[in-house]
């Protein structure tokens, strides 16, 4: 069993070492990544916290094994629906569209935004940006790579998305999948096309120390299932983060079970799970 | 004898226990009543809906940090494993499966009985799988009331058999007397 001073301690570790820092993350589940950790690798707390004073890239896998990374293509259909219906059109008038994916894991929910983004004619005046606090993470969001057999839901939502719900009635659309990813049963794979995988800025990036990194505001922030992790107290640091790097009337996406409390909430107007920055 | 939250593990079998237990507690009940069953894969919505109809309680799918409030029945939300943290609110979470399961029983129950120490009832009925019994015996090994749907009375016993053996649990309770329990925790 992990006492709470094990995982007080796994914490000052991480710390000493390195600039990550888990104080303000939720408790029990984090406990719970802490003794999972230490049956994985078979280690006491001591032993880990050695190890992750003296090994950078043990540290950073302990990082990425500390986090929860579950994503999925059109994760939550019903969000990208009320996107493509209701959101989306009302940011097409304008020249560019910034839009930031924080806490971005390997990467499907970027590829879901840019196969919309794509189908409703806004691809070429989109501007991409896609940060997660681990640099693995970021690495297969570039290589756009993922299971096919085990993914075949991915489809089920592609299809719910993209070819049902049309905009109009007129509309019945047949899209190919091949239109944006290639699919090998041979080697199991689903690959995302060059053109979506080379549209993306991707910078590494901590939603605890940093603040906004891009010379920009933003339109659409989507943070989903990141902030779950975080304690109330670093849930309000990092919507206040992202109400100073939204633009008025610029949205930011949090998961399907999420809310923002608190004072910042104020700041702005809920629709289902979008939140609009209000103008002051 | 003074609870401070109840919370319910069911599986496969348990629809209709469950639904007759929430039809039976009154608008104010005095306790919140936390739900974690297991779903179907595909039944992601409506179910909500489908327990509202026969419950006088408001039931709630939570959301992340949603504080957790007596009179109110909350039900982990599909997909989620749902924790309760110190202080009285709930916590998400996307993580893997634990025992096939996401929301799993063991967590949700272990999690609780951290928070809520000899003030808990935790209550396990009818499921297919061993998930819940290691949450029940957390429940058992922080001072709270553990209950266990009579196996007979199950109509799939593999879950409450499975925590009867885990943990000595205080009572083995058909639905109705299950019940009557809760109704005199009412104040
Ligand atoms: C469950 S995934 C969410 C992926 C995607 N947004 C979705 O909803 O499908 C959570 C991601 O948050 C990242 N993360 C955790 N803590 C972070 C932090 N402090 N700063 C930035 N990213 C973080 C993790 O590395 C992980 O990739």
């Amino acid at each position: 069993m992990v006492t709470n001073e094990d995982v007080q301690r796994f914490i000052t570790a991480i710390k000493m070492a390195s600039t990550y820092d888990f104080s303000d993350y939720s408790e029990r589940s984090f406990k719970r990544r802490v003794e999972k950790l230490l049956i994985d690798n078979h280690m006491d707390i001591n032993q880990l916290s050695l190890k992750i004073s003296k090994d950078k890239f043990f540290l950073e896998k302990v990082v990425r094994d500390i986090t929860v990374n579950t994503t999925e293509l059109f994760r939550d259909s019903d969000m990208w629906i009320t996107l493509k219906h209701q959101i989306l059109p009302k940011l097409k008038k304008n020249k560019s569209i910034f839009i930031w994916h924080a806490g971005c894991s390997s990467g499907q929910e970027i590829y879901s935004m840019l196969i919309l983004l794509h189908e409703l004619g806004m691809f070429e005046q989109a501007k991409v940006f896609a940060t997660d606090i681990n640099s693995e993470m970021l690495e297969s969001s570039k290589a756009g790579v993922y299971k096919y057999r085990f993914n075949l839901g991915y489809l089920d939502n592609f299809d719910k998305v993209i070819k049902e719900n049309p905009l109009n009635f007129e509309e019945t659309k047949d899209v190919p999948y091949e239109k944006y990813f290639d699919i090998d049963k041979v080697k199991d794979t689903i690959k995302m096309k060059e053109f979506l995988r080379e549209k993306v800025v991707f910078r590494k990036h901590d939603l605890v120390n940093d603040g906004n990194i891009f010379y920009s505001k933003f339109d659409l922030v989507l943070c989903r299932n990141v902030i779950i992790y975080f304690n109330n107290k670093l849930q309000n640091h990092v919507i206040e983060l992202f109400n100073n790097s939204l633009y008025r009337d610029g949205y930011l996406v949090l998961g399907a079970h999420e809310s923002i409390l608190g004072p910042v909430s104020n700041n702005f107007d809920r629709t289902k799970g979008f939140y609009k920055k209000k103008q002051f | 004898m003074d609870y401070k939250a109840v919370i319910i593990g069911g599986s496969a079998g348990s629809f209709q226990v469950i639904t007759k237990i929430i039809a039976s507690l009154p608008e104010n009940y005095s306790l919140p009543v936390i739900l974690c069953l297991h779903r179907l894969k595909h039944v992601r919505s409506g179910f909500v809906e489908a327990l509202s109809i026969k419950s006088k309680m408001p039931i709630l799918e939570p959301n992340d940090k949603d504080p957790i409030k007596a009179g109110k029945i909350y039900l982990a939300p599909a997909n989620y494993h749902m924790y309760v943290e110190l202080g009285n609110r709930f916590t998400l979470s996307t993580e893997d499966v634990v025992n096939h399961s996401r929301p799993s029983i063991d967590l949700s129950f272990s999690s609780a009985s951290y928070n809520y120490k000899r003030k808990l009832v935790g209550i396990i009925l009818s499921g297919a799988n061993k998930d819940g019994a290691l949450g029940l015996k957390a429940v058992n090994d922080s001072g709270g009331l553990t209950i266990v749907q009579d196996p007979s009375d199950c109509q799939v016993p593999t879950m409450t058999q499975a925590a009867i053996s885990a943990t000595e649990v205080d009572h083995v309770y058909n639905t109705r007397k299950i019940i009557e329990f809760l109704l005199n925790l009412d104040s």
